[in-house]
């Protein structure tokens, strides 16, 4: 798949931007994910209301790279506030930093929909606490949109 | 009119016409379940709503779980819980050494009155090592996972196109994501969907 260029300036700056939101496990935990660990900030836990944000510092960007997929994100820390809100439904949850991901790059393109309603590529993945207020966990994938919380 | 978590409550404290009324507005599936507005919780911190852990013991309606932080929970299923197992399952699936994750009402007596309990659910991220027959050998951050097709339930999703049950353009090297149920106390997973961005 082509990949375009970033956009300038961060998409999130100018206001609330539209990508995809999945959920992943850390800190103590049972299964695949017992090996995981408390995230890039050291405080990840499943239970808690946490994300992990694309572009929480240079090694982190480098390793997500949403500008290969035409994303531009602003470089956000530890403990900083995003509300992401569900395209099918409308609930919504308020969550901090907790962990650098998603890999965007990885799933450069993707589009997910609920009837007509879509949005593209991989911006942010929530706790299973967080994710579960906005969508079943055995949805495992939504389109979402994410806002400084 | 009022809302699901309301009637949960009810429904815990022994309002046996508000189970009959939450099971009236229809399953407390999770999609529906989560229109309603959740109690404001400090961004960050735990949320008292939400349990994680493994079943140690199961009496009546009541799983007991031990917390991956060695914390105790006890859940309460009432008739309209949703459970998921794969699929959605009935409280009979629910075996001690489950891993699982639940969303409901913590109760002032501390009990979570379930509105949806997930049985061994996983969502891994990771590339396609190889494929054996039905199998799926997936490296999970440096770790093998045996992601195991299963007929009739697993589907594959590749980027906005309708789920299928046709996994066959699946590849080695291809980076995927994997929402299952994990066989307690293995390195295996039962495929539920299979997310594919191409």
């Amino acid at each position: 798949m082509a990949r375009s260029k970033s956009t300038d300036p961060p998409a999130d700056l100018l206001g609330p931007v539209q990508g995809e939101v999945s959920w992943f496990c850390c800190g103590t935990a049972w299964g695949p994910c017992s090996t995981v660990g408390k995230g890039a900030c050291g405080t990840c836990n499943s239970g808690n209301l946490q994300h992990a944000w694309p572009n929480t510092s240079d090694a982190c960007w480098a390793i997500t790279r949403p500008d290969s997929c035409g994303v531009s994100l602003t470089r956000r820390t530890c403990g900083f506030r995003h509300r992401t809100t569900a395209l099918c439904g409308g609930a919504s949850v308020v969550t901090t930093i907790a962990d650098c991901g998603p890999q965007t790059d990885l799933f450069c393109g993707e589009r997910s929909c609920c009837g007509a309603t879509c949005a593209n590529n991989r911006l942010i993945d929530l706790t299973p606490a967080a994710y579960s207020q906005i969508a079943s966990l055995s949805s495992g994938l939504r389109p979402v949109e994410i806002a400084a919380g | 009119m009022r809302s699901r978590r309301d009637l949960l409550k009810s429904a815990v404290l022994g309002g046996g016409a508000s189970v009959v009324a939450a099971t009236a507005l229809g399953s407390l599936g999770p999609e529906a379940a989560f229109a309603t507005t959740a109690p404001d919780i400090e961004p960050g911190a735990p949320d008292p709503n939400f349990a994680e852990g493994r079943i140690r013991s199961i009496k009546e309606n009541t799983l007991l779980v031990l917390g991956s932080n060695m914390v105790f929970h006890t859940i309460r299923v009432v008739d309209g819980t949703s459970l998921w197992k794969l699929g959605p399952v009935g409280f009979d699936q629910a075996q001690p050494g489950d891993g699982l994750y639940a969303r409901g009402v913590l109760m002032p007596d501390g009990v979570l009155a379930a509105e949806s309990v997930w049985l061994n659910i996983v969502n891994i991220k990771g590339h396609i090592k190889n494929i054996t027959g039905r199998t799926l050998h997936l490296d999970h951050s440096g770790h093998e996972v045996l992601c195991h097709v299963v007929p009739g339930k697993s589907v594959a999703v590749h980027s906005e196109s309708p789920p299928t049950t046709d996994l066959s353009m699946l590849k080695v090297s291809q980076h995927v994501q994997i929402l299952g149920a994990w066989r307690p106390d293995t390195n295996e997973v039962d495929i539920a969907t299979v997310f594919s961005p191409h």
